[in-house]
């Protein structure tokens, strides 16, 4: 009730249409281009669509069979597990080393800053079909540089080792392309961030004895503590729902599933095989398990707003 | 705004019309192919630039339209084919299509009956079970495009060094590339998961990948025909093959070939479709690009055999090859069949065979030459099978079934479970 009189002091603003004629262009825009994929995917969950139907017949309603299929699917359990896997494990690394490369921005003088900068602005900007290829050429069973470099130490063989072919090895390097192509987004995110952690504080705790690591793990944790939440929640989105790369890592080494995560799985069952029906199921799981991810992380962030 | 809305109203009006179009199945274009822009789509690069360029300058000619051709990958031609041939807007006018996906697409209806073409195309001069797969129910849809088999390239230098002949029967060549077999050269080189080579070891020993039981498809795997050519395919790789076991189809030749700075090959055998000899010889600087190089055969140092059957003899190959169709959805059916007729023409079939890819008239066959690759290309063609001609087998194929099972085969894994569990995989997809 105490906030009712402060907030009738901008009600004028508040009645007219004008944000809202705002908002239109891109709320239609919005429904346009993800609400007709959606709607129809969320039909398609329930129908049996094939070849035939994709071609004009008429698709037939099932149910929940799809889904009830993909309860005993024992191929969907195992992808599902390695996805969350994948993603849990590629966005903490992603989100630490980001954090370390922002602390050291923020350490170095100006022109190292500089470099490291515009260096990780490369990678970034570095399109996925080129890095990924550039990945599969370092990785390369004969040629590869990383191959001829670990073969060098005494003792270690690993000539022609095949890392596209082992399910483990191929992840591991579907996770150090994705990590180094996602640390440059959130070490800028996180080094704003650090910017705006006022010198005084730094140097009061500094006064009070407090060494590096305190005042990290005290100050600078806690205060840029928004930032990192956003930045894992986004990392976990992009890391579940990752497909291109791994694709491209498919095509140079196996077509076997044990090398699917989510997206190439949809993708194979949908556009390869023809099932367009559990296809659809897969992809209305993934989207259920984006929208819990992301509430718990929206709820927190109200909470932190609200109580500031 | 008003624009925009002006645009939007006209886009769902092109959206009622053109959905109105695709629904009503044969969409027989009456009008003339005058002026047609058409587009036609390739599948890898087996079809040379002159035959390309012939193509389009033919076309021109004859219509005054362009044809632009555009080149799918094969990796992912099947889901680009099964998303664009519904859509109008976006289908191919003509397009090229391997010759084991034609029942799928064609029992869907994706492709234009263009049975009145047939003999004006060739009739019965054509190849005919790739005739057979694009038909359903007495009508054509599908033509064959070209044929190619696989047969096998040696390196006649190693063999001479080991003391190897050329072997006449499968347990022979298993033999032979296990005696030539070191860790730094494969006896033959084969990927584990490379189901369109590995296959043959199937059809030698008389098994099947599905046969057809009344109406229904079922997976052949676990027959004991089959099973047998599996164990010969398993023992041929952990013996004599260094490929990955997640190889699959790819470009074995890199492989007999000595590359540049290496001092020998990595493969004293491999098995590849016929036109793989462009690419097989001593190999030099490209005097075009130095960052590429051509290679020249050496008939003293690379050779050619048909893979030979259990007990000598042929044994049958996977039949390579494709066909071509008309989209059902393109709006240039005119411009579509002309370009057809400019395929079918006397010129361009003696211009395939001339590039070493079978003819689909087989007036032609003379084109491909008497040179040892058109005779090893003829014999093997003799035995060639095809795939199962079963509604869901582009499905199979997009699954990645095959692949997955044919590596875990070769991986060492127990092959009577393994058939087992794939074909009830393959069973769930097969009938579509």
């Amino acid at each position: 009730m105490s906030t009712h009189t402060a907030g009738r002091r901008i009600q004028p603003r508040r009645t007219t249409g004008v944000p809202y004629v705002l908002i239109v262009p891109a709320v239609v825009a919005l429904l346009l281009g993800l609400g007709y994929p959606l709607v129809w995917q969320f039909i398609t969950a329930f129908q049996d669509y094939g070849l035939a139907q994709q071609f004009g017949k008429p698709p037939e309603w099932v149910g929940f069979d799809n889904f009830a299929n993909l309860l005993w699917d024992g191929e969907f359990w195992a992808v599902l597990v390695r996805s969350l896997v994948f993603c849990i494990v590629t966005a903490a690394v992603t989100v630490v080393i980001g954090v370390l490369m922002a602390v050291l921005m923020n350490a170095v003088g100006r022109t190292v800053r500089l470099i490291l900068q515009i260096s990780m602005l490369l990678a970034w900007a570095m399109p996925v079909a080129a890095a990924t290829t550039v990945f599969i050429w370092l990785f390369d069973r004969r040629r590869g540089v990383v191959n001829y470099l670990l073969d060098m130490i005494p003792g270690v063989d690993m000539n022609r080792f095949d890392w596209l072919g082992h399910p483990l090895t191929f992840f591991l390097v579907a996770m150090i392309l994705i990590v180094w192509m996602s640390v440059p987004f959130v070490s800028f995110a996180v080094y704003a961030g650090l910017t705006q952690i006022s010198e005084e504080v730094m140097e009061a705790a500094q006064i009070d004895g407090a060494n590096a690591w305190q005042r990290f793990r005290r100050i600078i944790v806690p205060m840029i503590r928004p930032v990192l939440s956003i930045v894992l929640l986004l990392q976990l989105i992009w890391d579940l729902r990752v497909f291109a790369q791994i694709t491209l890592l498919k095509d140079a080494g196996s077509k076997a599933s044990d090398f699917d995560l989510l997206g190439t799985y949809i993708y194979k069952l949908g556009a390869a095989a023809n099932d367009f029906g559990v296809a659809s199921a897969v992809s209305i799981v993934v989207l259920v398990i984006t929208i819990a991810i992301s509430w718990v992380y929206v709820r927190e962030l109200i909470k932190e707003d609200e109580a500031q | 705004m008003k624009r925009k809305i002006g645009a939007l109203a006209a886009a769902t009006a092109a959206l009622v019309v053109l959905a109105g179009c695709s629904t009503s199945g044969d969409t027989t274009d009456t009008g003339s192919a005058d002026g047609q822009d058409i587009t036609f789509w390739l599948m890898g690069g087996d079809t040379p630039d002159a035959l390309r360029d012939y193509l389009k300058t033919e076309y021109n000619k004859a219509t005054g339209g362009t044809l632009t051709i555009e080149q799918q990958d094969w990796s992912d031609a099947l889901a680009k084919l099964t998303t664009a041939l519904p859509d109008a807007d976006n289908t191919p006018d003509v397009t090229e299509i391997g010759n084991t996906w034609s029942p799928t697409f064609t029992t869907v209806g994706a492709f234009s009956d263009i049975s009145d073409m047939y003999d004006e195309l060739g009739g019965s001069k054509l190849l005919q079970s790739f005739v057979d797969v694009g038909a359903v129910d007495g009508k054509n849809y599908a033509m064959p495009y070209y044929f190619g088999s696989r047969y096998v390239f040696y390196r006649k230098d190693l063999y001479a060094a080991a003391g190897q002949e050329v072997p006449t029967t499968l347990p022979q060549l298993t033999e032979a590339a296990t005696a030539l077999h070191t860790d730094a050269l494969s006896g033959f080189y084969l990927g584990g998961e490379d189901w369109r080579n590995g296959v043959s070891w199937i059809f030698a020993y008389g098994g099947d990948l599905a046969k057809k039981d009344g109406d229904t498809w079922k997976s052949s795997l676990s027959d004991p025909k089959t099973i047998e050519g599996l164990t010969a395919l398993q023992e041929l790789y952990t013996s004599a093959s260094n490929a990955p076991v997640t190889e699959s189809d790819s470009t074995p030749w890199v492989n007999i070939n000595t590359q540049p700075n290496a001092t020998a090959p990595e493969a004293a055998t491999i098995i590849a479709p016929g036109w793989a000899h462009w690419s097989i010889g001593d190999l030099a600087e490209d005097p075009n690009d130095s960052t590429k190089t051509v290679a020249t055969w050496n008939d003293d140092v690379f050779g050619t055999y048909v893979l030979p059957g259990v007990d000598g003899g042929v044994a049958p190959v996977f039949a390579g090859g494709s066909n071509i169709a008309i989209s059902a959805a393109s709006k240039n059916q005119a411009g579509a069949r002309e370009l057809m007729k400019i395929i079918f023409s006397d010129e361009y079939q003696q211009m395939l065979g001339e590039n070493g890819l079978g003819p689909a008239n087989s007036d032609f066959l003379s084109s491909l030459g008497d040179d040892q690759f058109a005779k090893a290309l003829a014999d093997s063609a003799q035995g060639s099978k095809l795939t199962p001609a079963a509604p869901g087998w582009a499905a199979v194929e997009g699954s990645g079934l095959l692949e997955e099972f044919f590596g875990k085969v070769n991986g060492g894994g127990d092959i009577a479970s393994l058939a087992a569990e794939y074909d009830q995989k393959i069973d769930d997809i097969i009938n579509g």
